[in-house]
């Protein structure tokens, strides 16, 4: 495609070629991509400050596989059909899964651990993707859908869907700039975030809750996309060090950068038709939580 | 030379054989029923004498068919697949020390089975080379993970952290494999994902028995050079066991069955995981658990297969219906040893 | 019942990865002694110990049991001669307390037999003597620290070896239990003339214990000999640097170790 049809496509509403056309289809995908990539780098530095957990990442802990088994349900029994409704159930759904994910892995002596959390959220998930699958069987009209239920993409992007996302984006990301300079002091314990007169437990809850909520919208218009808050969060911290400040803002933008990359990729790979971007990520991001693992010290296992 | 302290101790250790001995009778009676079960149920419920007569070589019209072709191998490949998984797990924790550290957790299963597919895929080869393709997939996942989890400061946590890494990564390669060769289809996804035994055919299941069949005895017989292992490293050499042997020879043969198996009915979620631990709790320690536990697998395998097929309005494919039962478990351990403070 | 077993090393330099840790060490072990290996934190004792024992592999020289390389001896017939009880053993979870001292008699069964008579007179004689009879059928992890160590030692001795090795079998306990453990192991080494070789953190108790000491100091040995003769302020200086006045005890008549410090000194 030339840059020519590139334009046409962008700027003359009126424009019939085919490039065009396809042009008109791509640009809101990529916008879509950009800020649900965006969104969920803010989510995982989120919940990786939060629960001082370098592994913390909305797919690994499971919760995005919580809010994708309550838009199932949400179909499946209660006839949901609208992007606005999906939202709202998939925020539940999130923030249930996040509840009792960080409930079972905070469990014990220790606290929450590495280990502990992701192992927490990797059997979550592995019970909520066997109840997605138990639901999805019989019921062909979901099954059409099935795939994009177990793993995210962001093909069915349009404005629609983009005005219906902004608002929580929006909201999310001010949230999560605005709270950045606490989480940073929230990282050196709660005593001495204390100390230094931050309200641990309304910053905890509060961020947390963006957190989730961010990674919720996402999955209830583009299904799970795995592994982004790892990826986005990781790379920046190798290049700006531990300053949330820093780190939460360049995630948004790492993050919106390598979920449209992995969506081109995909879409590159799998000529004439496409690989998910959630395939994408998951191969380029699991690699990083094995890099992680073997990096981790024994004592903060 | 007998006194009052021989009796206790030859008492306690005489009721611990017969409690491992009285449940394995009854892991075995209860296999051969579920076997049965597996025969006579279906859309025409046969009676006995007619699926023995069938069984017998007999071709009664009907029966023959849906006995021979559909019920039987599906038996089979349960039966073999259920052994398979349920030892080979076992193999994995008790060597490990933790039933955290699994075939299904650490992504050996997954290994195997983007192996098999990817050679059903894109070669569109015979069962003998997709087996094949399995059990290397699942030697080299073994392998990396304990390269990279080798280093200097090895930690059993860190090992499970890095096989749940590998495991995403598979997965995600699945996806793609099921993508790509377009077997978009959920019944095609879910056995290559969570396993199934439906479609299985007698001719695809022989690579899967002959290596039962020469592996399970193997393995039963080095139960106690297990037991041993289990004591650590230190305590193993000092007892005068081959650690460095013995760990080689069990974990080539438990990847062996356990890749045979996945390549015949894909990874059958969580088998491998509950059979070893459930094992433990019927039969306690004092003995080796690697029959009880195999016979569990089978157990659960055929139970829920059952379960799956009848059970519901749809047919749903054992995969689901052991990973509804396993993922729980799983959660439940990992309370308990939370709350214990083992991890 | 004397052992007539000669384990001696020659020259083993070992440690871990690339770092050595015993720099050319030769000892013959005395038989029939509770020999006891003292020395600072990090000197190299417990690998010295390992290293006797075949748990670790020397970079170069060579342990040798009556001639021969330990590491040319089956393993399941030097296990019948050399028994080891690690510092942190790991038990499997809820196996009774008989069960695990009977896997002490692995090395004397054969791949597929049960329990014979001689074992079951093997575990019953091992706990007899360490006294846990009565917990036979409990599990190990209902027991108190003292019992699980008696317990692991009983595995150990029904392994029926002439040469048992020890590393740091008194750690975590208190000191009672110290006292028992000990007492136990003398015991033992009265009965059947068992030659022990074991690590021990506190030098009173090793000097009161031990009828032999090797000293190691930075992986080389710097002193042997019976306790009387080789526990004087200058080699406790000289190995653990510390300044210190050697009295007699007054219970054992062994030499005793009476640390200097800064403050509290008065002669």
């Amino acid at each position: 495609m030339t840059l020519d049809d590139l334009m046409a496509g962008l700027f003359l509403s009126s424009s019939d070629s085919y490039a065009a056309a396809v042009v008109s289809e791509r640009v809101p995908r990529t916008v879509f991509s950009l800020l649900c990539g965006g969104a969920l780098g803010v989510s995982g530095a989120l919940m990786q400050a939060v629960t001082r957990n370098p592994l913390a990442d909305p797919s690994i802990l499971g919760v995005n596989t919580g809010a994708s088994l309550f838009v199932v349900i949400g179909i499946a029994f209660f006839n949901i059909s609208t992007a606005g409704q999906y939202i709202w159930l998939s925020i539940v759904g999130a923030i249930i899964t996040a509840i009792i994910v960080y409930g079972i892995g905070s469990m014990g002596r220790t606290g929450n651990t590495p280990l502990k959390l992701v192992l927490a959220g990797a059997a979550t998930s592995a019970i909520l993707s066997s109840l997605i699958s138990a639901i999805m069987l019989p019921r062909s009209f979901v099954m059409d859908q099935f795939r994009f239920w177990q793993v995210g993409s962001v093909g069915a992007a349009n404005w629609d869907f983009i005005a219906i996302f902004l608002p929580f984006l929006v909201s999310g990301i001010l949230l999560a700039f605005i709270m950045a300079p606490s989480l940073n002091a929230l990282l050196l314990g709660d005593e001495i975030a204390t100390g230094q007169g931050v309200r641990t437990g309304l910053l905890t809850l509060v961020s947390a809750f963006t957190g989730v909520i961010l990674c919720g919208a996402v999955t209830a218009l583009a299904g799970p996309i795995g592994f982004i808050g790892l990826l986005a969060t990781h790379l920046m911290r190798l290049i700006f060090g531990p300053d949330l400040r820093l780190i939460i803002p360049m995630s948004a933008i790492s993050g919106a950068s390598i979920l449209t990359i992995a969506d081109v990729l995909g879409r590159l790979i799998g000529s004439p038709g496409e690989v998910e971007a959630g395939i994408i990520t998951a191969f380029i991001g699991a690699p990083v939580l094995i890099l992680l693992a073997t990096k981790l010290k024994v004592r903060s296992l | 030379m007998i006194n009052s302290s021989t009796i206790l101790i030859k008492q306690g250790r005489q009721r611990r054989f017969r409690k491992w001995l009285v449940i394995n009778i009854l892991l075995a009676a209860l296999a051969v029923a579920l076997c049965m079960a597996m025969l006579l149920l279906g859309n025409t419920i046969y009676p006995i004498s007619e699926v023995f007569q069938v069984l017998m070589g007999e071709r009664i019209p009907g029966a023959y068919f849906a006995v021979n072709t559909i019920r039987l191998p599906r038996m089979m490949a349960g039966l073999f697949a259920g052994l398979a998984f349920g030892m080979g797990g076992h193999i994995f924790q008790t060597m490990l020390r933790n039933p955290l550290a699994n075939p299904d957790v650490l992504g050996i299963t997954t290994g195997s089975s983007a192996a098999a597919l990817f050679s059903i895929l894109i070669f569109q080869t015979s069962n003998t080379v997709v087996s094949l393709a399995s059990v290397i997939a699942g030697l080299v996942t073994v392998l990396l993970i304990y390269l990279l989890s080798s280093g200097s400061h090895f930690s059993i946590g860190r090992l499970i952290l890095i096989g749940i890494g590998i495991q995403a990564a598979l997965s995600a390669v699945i996806s793609y494999l099921l993508m790509v060769g377009s077997q978009q289809d959920l019944p095609a996804a879910l056995r290559w994902l969570s396993g199934s035994l439906n479609g299985a055919k007698m001719e695809t299941l022989l690579p899967l028995i002959c290596t039962v069949v020469i592996f399970a005895p193997l393995l039963i017989v080095l139960g106690k050079q297990l037991d041993i292992l289990e004591l650590g490293e230190e305590s193993a050499l000092s007892l005068g066991l081959s650690t460095n042997k013995i760990r080689l020879i069990l974990i080539l043969s438990a990847v062996l069955m356990i890749a045979f198996a996945t390549a015949t009915t894909g990874p059958i979620a969580f088998v491998a995981f509950l059979s070893g631990p459930i094992a433990k709790r019927l039969v306690g320690t004092g003995f080796s658990n690697v029959l009880p536990a195999g016979l569990i697998g089978i157990n659960l395998v055929l139970g829920a297969d059952l379960i799956g097929q009848f059970a519901f309005e749809v047919r749903y494919p054992v995969g689901i219906i052991t990973g509804l039962v396993g993922a729980p478990y799983l959660l439940y351990l990992l309370i308990r040893m939370n709350r214990k403070g083992y991890l | 019942m004397k052992s007539t077993h000669k384990l001696q090393t020659e020259q083993i330099v070992a440690g871990y990865d690339s770092k050595k840790i015993l720099h050319g060490i030769d000892v013959v072990i005395p038989n029939n002694q509770i020999n006891v290996i003292i020395g600072p934190n990090a000197c190299g004792k417990s690998t010295l110990l390992k290293t006797m024992a075949r748990l670790i592999k020397p970079i170069t020289g060579d342990v040798i049991l009556d001639g021969k390389s330990i590491h040319k001896i089956p393993p399941k017939k030097l296990a019948r001669v050399l028994g080891v009880l690690p510092q942190s053993p790991i038990a499997p979870e809820g196996i009774s307390v008989a069960d695990l001292v009977g896997r002490g008699r692995f090395p004397h069964q054969s791949l597929l037999s049960g329990w014979s008579e001689k074992d079951y007179q093997a575990v019953e004689e091992a706990m007899d003597m360490m006294g846990i009879t009565e917990l036979a059928n409990r599990q190990l992890d209902e027991l108190s620290g003292g019992q699980r160590q008696r317990v692991w030692i009983a595995m150990a001795l029904a392994q029926q070896t002439d040469i048992l090795f020890l590393d740091e079998p008194t750690t975590f306990l208190d000191i009672t239990y110290q006292v028992e453990i000990l007492d136990l192991l003398t015991d033992l080494n009265r009965k059947y003339g068992t030659t022990i070789v074991m690590v021990l953190h506190d030098i009173n108790l090793a000097a009161r214990y031990a009828d032999y000491i090797f000293a190691l100091r930075k992986g080389e040995l710097i002193a042997e000999g019976r306790p009387s003769e080789i526990i004087t302020d200058e080699l406790i200086k000289e190995i653990f640097e510390l300044d210190c006045t050697v009295i007699e005890d007054p219970v054992s008549k062994s030499p005793m170790i009476v640390p200097r410090g800064r403050f509290h000194v008065f002669s």
